[in-house]
């Protein structure tokens, strides 16, 4: 692909346009560059000219870009609506995440011990790794979700403002996310689990276990920045 | 009386009126369908080549226009082809257009006529 391409590529992602349509766009673009240089070549040209003469024809950066920004069905969901795509979307995915762990936890609960009031309790044999699948996904949840969040706004050339109040959001919900447990009165009953959010009882462990959160799910977006910064200077 | 819509930009949907009009004929690929723009219209009309993808990209969104993919010569092309939606369209805005020119040949003659009399 041509420079020139490549620029007009940056230069829609940080417009906002949804990068399906920055490649398709330019896919298109190259193939009809192409063409054109094979029209201005069998018309006598060199090659080197007839590459300049095909880019004159295919248009200026600007208007090839105004073109595709100024329509704002082609823009992305992340500039439409942020707040859908760094608020709602993350809390909806950990949350699906996390009943999955807590289902793994109560089945788990039932099926290994039966018998104990709480599923916190030693365990050994194939359980380990039952309840550990379970332990993983819950622990690694926000993580996963601040790594997707990282991962839009690296593809989509976002500034920094809404991941990072995206990425906090859900490390408040990590450190401050408890799992309670306990059987129901009736001889038994069925275990019953529980999830709250509080900073508490320890404000600072909650706090601490954010900031861990935050750091690990924010690692790759910053590398990403810094490679940026590195490779392609503003 | 009903309230009449304005015209701020007379090229307003010209585009998508050259581009649906071609495409209803046959189904075409960017570069064939700038070339066949400016052979039709003797070069009166030229349009910015790469520009053309935007507008067949958003009649595509609105389901005026079809895409597929073809191999032709080794090499894969996206082509684009009306629907009946598109179809509709067409008449539409030919429509609009027609009305439009009356409109403004009627107003060039009557300038004309108004000069004689004066």
């Amino acid at each position: 692909m041509p420079k020139s391409l490549h620029e007009l590529r940056e230069q829609l992602l940080r417009a906002g346009v949804a990068p399906r349509h920055v490649r398709r766009y330019l896919a298109e673009l190259a193939d009809h560059l192409a063409d054109l240089k094979a029209e201005e070549e069998r018309s006598g040209r060199s090659p080197a000219d007839a590459e300049s003469a095909a880019v004159i024809r295919l248009g200026n950066m600007n208007d090839l870009s105004r073109a595709m920004t100024e329509r704002r069905e082609f823009q992305s969901w992340s500039v439409r609506a942020p707040w859908v795509m760094f608020g709602l979307a993350p809390i909806l995915f950990l949350a699906i995440a996390w009943c999955v762990a807590l289902l793994i936890l109560w089945s788990g609960w039932q099926i290994f011990l039966a018998n104990t009031d709480s599923p916190f309790v030693p365990v050994d044999g194939f359980a380990i790794f039952y309840f550990g699948v379970g332990r993983l996904l819950y622990f690694i949840a926000p993580i996963l979700v601040g790594w997707g969040i990282g991962l839009i706004a690296a593809r989509q050339r976002l500034k920094a403002i809404w991941p990072t109040l995206g990425l906090v959001l859900i490390a408040l919900m990590g450190g401050a996310a408890r799992v309670q447990a306990s059987r129901t009165a009736v001889s038994g009953g069925l275990g019953h689990i529980r999830m709250d959010f509080a900073l508490g009882p320890s404000v600072q462990g909650s706090l601490f276990h954010a900031l861990v959160i935050f750091s690990l799910a924010v690692l790759p977006y910053i590398i990403w920045r810094f490679q940026k910064v590195r490779f392609f200077p503003a | 009386m009903a309230a009449r819509g304005t015209n701020p930009n007379f090229m307003n949907g010209v585009p998508e009126l050259l581009i649906l009009r071609l495409l209803q004929q046959e189904e075409m690929y960017g570069y064939e369908i700038v070339q066949a723009i400016r052979d039709r219209t003797d070069a009166v009309i030229a349009v910015g080549e790469g520009v053309v993808y935007p507008v067949l990209h958003g009649l595509e969104r609105d389901g005026a226009l079809k895409s597929r993919r073809k191999t032709v010569n080794g090499r894969s092309r996206i082509y684009y082809s009306v629907t009946r939606a598109g179809s509709r369209r067409l008449a539409d805005l030919s429509k609009d257009w027609s009305n439009l020119m009356g409109a403004i040949q009627k107003m060039l003659t009557g300038g004309q006529h108004a000069q004689v009399i004066a």
